[in-house]
This record gives C-alpha cells, structure tokens and sequence, in this order.
C-alpha cells in the first residue's frame, strides 16, 4: 500500500521517514524578485531530476551530493548558493547525515549503535564528530537508518526479478523474510542492542512504522490474495513470524544459521496452514473485538463445522 | 519550550530589511536604547564589563533566579562534546560554560559507561575567548579554584568575537552565551564563527531574546525595566550597566529574524528553541 501509492506517485523509491523527507523537494510559491527565480527554477530541477535515479543505486548519496554541488555551482552569482533555495540546504544536510550514518554502519560490529561508532563514520566521511550532536535520538537515528537502508535492499532485490512465481506462497513469504534477515548478520553480534533501542519509548513509534512497512511490502511481493484473512490479522501474522524469527536468530549459532531457516519454514508452515490459521485468526479477531466480516451465527456455524470434523476426522 | 526549524523562504523581505541594517551599520549602531557611533560601541561594552566583572556571576544568579546555570546546562547538553575537541567558547570570560563543556567531557561517569581512548581525551581543547581582561581574570581565578590553573586543556585567550586568531576550520564546536548582543557588527561575529569552525562543526547560541506571549510579556518588560537596574544599583553598584543590559537585548533581533542572520552566514539546519517562552533562546546551526 505505501509502496505502490509512493512508487506512483513519486516516481521513485518515495519518502519513507523522516530522513527522507526532503528527496523531493515541493516548488513553493514564495514571492521572489525576478533575477533569482531563474537561479530557483534551475537549482530545483536539478534537485529533482537526481533524486529518481539516486534511488536505485545501494549508494546513492554520493551521486545526489555530487550533483547537487556541481548544480548549485553553475547557478550561483556574487550572492552566493545558499540566497536562493531553502530546500537545497536542508537537503544537503540530510545527505550528509545519510553518509555519516552509511559509514558508522561499518563501525557497528566494533562498537555497537552508539554515539562512538557515528563519530568514527563522521571522521570516514570527513566531517567533523560534532555533527552527531545534532542527529536527534542519536543512536535510535542510526538504527532506523539501518533499517530502511535494508528495506530499500529489499525491495531493489524483489525490483530485480527475483524469482518467485515458481514457489507457493508460503515459500515465497520464507524466501523473502530470509532475504531480509541475512541483511543483518554482519551485525549479529549487537543486533540485542539494536532491538533494546528500538523498543525504548521515544523510538517506539517510528521502529514500529519501519517494521509496518516491512511486513507490508513482503505482503506486497507474494502478492497477497491467497487466502481470506483480513488486512490486519495478515500483517500481524508475518510481523510475529518475522519477529519470533529475529529473536530465534539472536541465540542461533548453527553453520550458517540452518536452524534459524528450518525455525522460519516452520513457523511459516504454521501460519499458512489454512484451517488452523483461519480458526486461529477468528479467534484471535473475536478477542479484540474486530469482525471478519462474518456475522457471530457465521462464526458459530464455522466452529460446530470443524469441531464434529475434528472428533470424528483423523488427527490433525 | 517549541522546537522550531527555520527555512530561508522570504527572500525579498530579508533582502529589504538587509539593506536598511547594512545603512544603519554604516553610520550608527545601538548602546542600548541610545544611538552611539559604532567606534564608541566596543569602548562602552567594555567599560561595562569592566565594570561587572567581579559580580557577573552574583548577578546572573540573582536576576535570573538561578535559571541561567539550567540554561547552560541545556545548552551544553545539545553541544554533546565528546574527548579530543577543539572547541571554542566565545565572550565566555568568566568560563560557566568551559567549565561545564569540560566537566561533561571528563566526568568518570561517561568514561566508565562509554570506551573513551584517553589518548583523545588528552587532545582536548577548550578555548575561551573574550575580548576583556578582567573577565578572564575572573575565568582564570575559578580555573585555579577548581584546581584547573595550569591544565593544559583550558585556554583563555583574549580576542575579538569579529576577528578571531584562530585558523579556519579548527573548531570543533562553537558556543556564545549572552555574548552576541554585545557585538557591534552581529554579522561579522557570525562570518567569523563560520571561518573558524570545521566541516560539521556546530555553532550555537544562548541569548536573551523576545518574548511574545501577551500577559507574560508585560510582566518581563515590568521586571527588566523596573527590577533590574535597582538590583544591579544594589548589587553592584551600578545601575547604568544593568539599564543597557536590559536595553541591549530589546534591540537584539527577535528569534527568526536572528535565525535568517545565521543562515546568511552559510550555516545550514538553522534551529531555534524558546526556553522560559522566549526570555532565552538557544540558536544552534551546523556548518557543511
């Protein structure tokens, strides 16, 4: 849903948080003497045509930067780059936060998501270490850059023709949770820590809507359809798949992590076998109180079906 | 206490109201509510604090109720300093904040929480600058209190906010507090900081500013201008400093007007947050 309203809206891989909110800077209609509204229509264009292409590479920080620069450069007069175009600033600044934050990431095995690793990334890029005084909820900044950074992996490697048609769906599902879960191997060793700030109450909000989206753009990719179950009691599901997986992951140290995936089939097997789940998610919506679209008579009817199934079926 | 970012957006009113300052600049500048010549501003803001000096602090602590030490706490606190910084506290003459910027480098807590290479804490430097004397004497005397006299990290050194002696981009971090509004050119002091700061540097400001809120903003003005120069007549025996201090921060410019300035200057992720409702505001902006 946010991916393919964002994809056709925007054009692009679309503004997911708050870091990124200024990859599509908006033309304001600001009153603006005439000698600087060449310099505004050029500087933004350019802003503009970047960002689309920046999106597709794993990288694209560098090349929006690069351009941006060279940009500003040839619209600049003796008033300087800065007189004309507020977004460009702001933009600049949110380049380089994305760049100090890609080159702590390489620092995080060492020294977890701390303030320590965005100051050794900012002396990699160049850049002076009080910068990260400015990122708000420093370390949580760091995580949840790290977690879209890999739902943007995710969703190049499903863009690139990954091969699902051949698989059931529930392989499909377990293909993709694995994909997106190897992501975080190199920094198994501190993901614990990773998820403590995530769960910390200022980073709730936004670690949850990071996670809404994941689960959603796995639904997305399988191309949901194959059963009845509602919106919310799908995404629920895979989110609790996806999050049992993680955990199960923290503890595993099986060559390769074998027992993570046979932990992750399973717990997919689960969840798509049809009669269970089906019986499980009434429940479970009948709990909080939400309908399925069935009247409670449906329901009863349902249940009094699968319970003279089950006394006089084989076992299940 | 509001949050709030400011985007460049209205480019020909600043570029009006820039022409009429740069005119008044030329000819005039403000000592207070009096217009003076500019030559004379530098000459009167130093017989003030030469004058203050010695009570500076006993006075901060009494006018403010003690909410300036909270103030710079805050401002500290967004500063983040971390060991082997180069930073520079501008018109910081007595040290409040030096002393803070290095008790929260150096403090055992985080040394014990964190892993802090104590090679990097030995590269620490923090510089205090100010363009009077005595109040780096006054500095320099509770450095030598707390037992800092002869550490290596403290640097008091005598300047001018508009032409610092410090190469461009050295600093770490750069921090004025209730100093900006003492300078004759706000511009030149801004450029200047700019200069010498590195790249993600970050500068920051606290300054008495403006008050908007209705009731609350009479009651301010009724304290300042009634409250403020008896007490300095009583405390410090000088009742003419107090009367252009209170004057002085009623011509600095208001929040946003303050906040365009600092963009001019080239920073960028300009902010501003009101403490108190505005009676004290901490600008802070980033150099790229």
């Amino acid at each position: 849903m946010y991916r393919t309203a964002a994809k056709h809206l925007l054009g692009g891989g679309g503004a997911f948080t708050s870091t990124r909110l200024l990859r599509f800077p908006k033309l304001r209609s600001t009153i603006i003497p005439s000698s600087y509204t060449s310099g505004l229509c050029t500087s933004s264009m350019g802003g503009n045509t970047e960002s689309p292409m920046g999106n597709q590479s794993v990288n694209p920080n560098q090349s929006d930067h690069t351009a941006a620069s060279s940009s500003s450069s040839s619209t600049s007069t003796g008033e300087g780059p800065r007189r004309n175009e507020s977004r460009k600033p702001r933009a600049e600044f949110q380049e380089e936060q994305a760049r100090v934050l890609s080159a702590s990431l390489r620092h995080v095995p060492r020294l977890g998501w701390t303030e320590e690793a965005m100051m050794a990334g900012s002396r990699d890029v160049g850049v002076s270490p009080s910068i990260v005084g400015s990122f708000s909820r420093k370390e949580a900044a760091l995580v949840e850059f790290f977690m879209d950074e890999s739902l943007q992996l995710l969703m190049d490697r499903i863009d690139s023709g990954l091969d699902l048609q051949n698989l059931i769906p529930s392989a499909r599902i377990a293909k993709l949770i694995r994909i997106r879960l190897e992501m975080q191997i190199p920094y198994m060793s501190k993901w614990p820590q990773a998820l403590s700030i995530q769960a910390h109450p200022l980073n709730v909000a936004t670690s949850f809507k990071q996670r809404a989206m994941l689960v959603d753009e796995i639904w997305h990719a399988v191309g949901d359809g194959a059963s009845d179950l509602d919106w919310y009691v799908k995404r629920t599901i895979l989110g609790g798949v996806y999050s049992t997986t993680e955990i199960y992951m923290l503890t595993d140290d099986s060559l390769e992590h074998r027992d993570t995936w046979a932990f992750l089939d399973d717990r997919v097997k689960d969840a798509f076998d049809l009669k269970k789940s089906i019986q499980e998610a009434k429940y479970f919506a009948e709990d909080i109180g939400a309908g399925v679209g069935k009247s409670v008579q449906g329901l009863m009817n349902g249940v009094m079906q699968t319970m003279s199934r089950r006394s006089g079926g084989s076992a299940f | 206490m509001a949050l709030r970012s400011v985007s460049r957006r209205i480019g020909s009113r600043i570029l009006n109201h820039r022409s009429f300052v740069a005119s008044l600049h030329s000819h005039a500048t403000s000592f207070g509510f009096q217009e003076i010549k500019e030559e004379d501003k530098s000459k009167l803001v130093g017989n003030v604090f030469t004058n203050v000096a010695s009570s500076y602090d006993i006075m901060n602590d009494v006018m403010s109720g003690g909410l300036h030490r909270l103030w710079k706490e805050r401002l500290v606190g967004k500063l983040s300093p971390f060991p082997g910084m180069k930073h520079l506290d501008v018109a910081g003459g007595t040290g409040d904040v030096a002393f803070r910027i290095y008790d929260a480098i150096y403090s055992v807590k985080r040394r014990a929480l964190q892993k802090v290479d104590e090679a990097s804490l030995e590269e620490t430097q923090i510089y205090v600058c100010d363009i009077n004397s005595n109040m780096l004497n006054v500095g320099k005397q509770r450095a030598a209190e707390r037992g800092l006299r002869d550490n290596k990290s403290l640097v008091w050194v005598e300047g001018d906010a508009e032409a610092l002696s410090f190469d461009d981009n050295s600093m770490d971090g750069y921090t004025i507090a209730f100093g900006i509004r003492n300078v004759t050119h706000i511009e030149k002091a801004l450029a200047e900081a700019y200069r010498v700061l590195k790249r993600g540097g970050r500068f920051l400001c606290l300054e008495l500013s403006h008050v908007e809120i209705p009731v609350f903003k009479n009651l301010y003005d009724l304290y300042s201008f009634q409250v403020i120069p008896n007490l300095g007549e009583l405390i410090a025996g000088d009742r003419e400093s107090y009367q252009y201090l209170v004057e002085s921060v009623r011509r600095f410019p208001p929040q946003e007007r303050f906040a365009a300035m600092i963009a001019d200057a080239g920073f960028e992720k300009v902010e501003y947050e009101n403490l108190v409702g505005g009676v004290v505001a901490i600008h802070s902006a980033i150099k790229l």
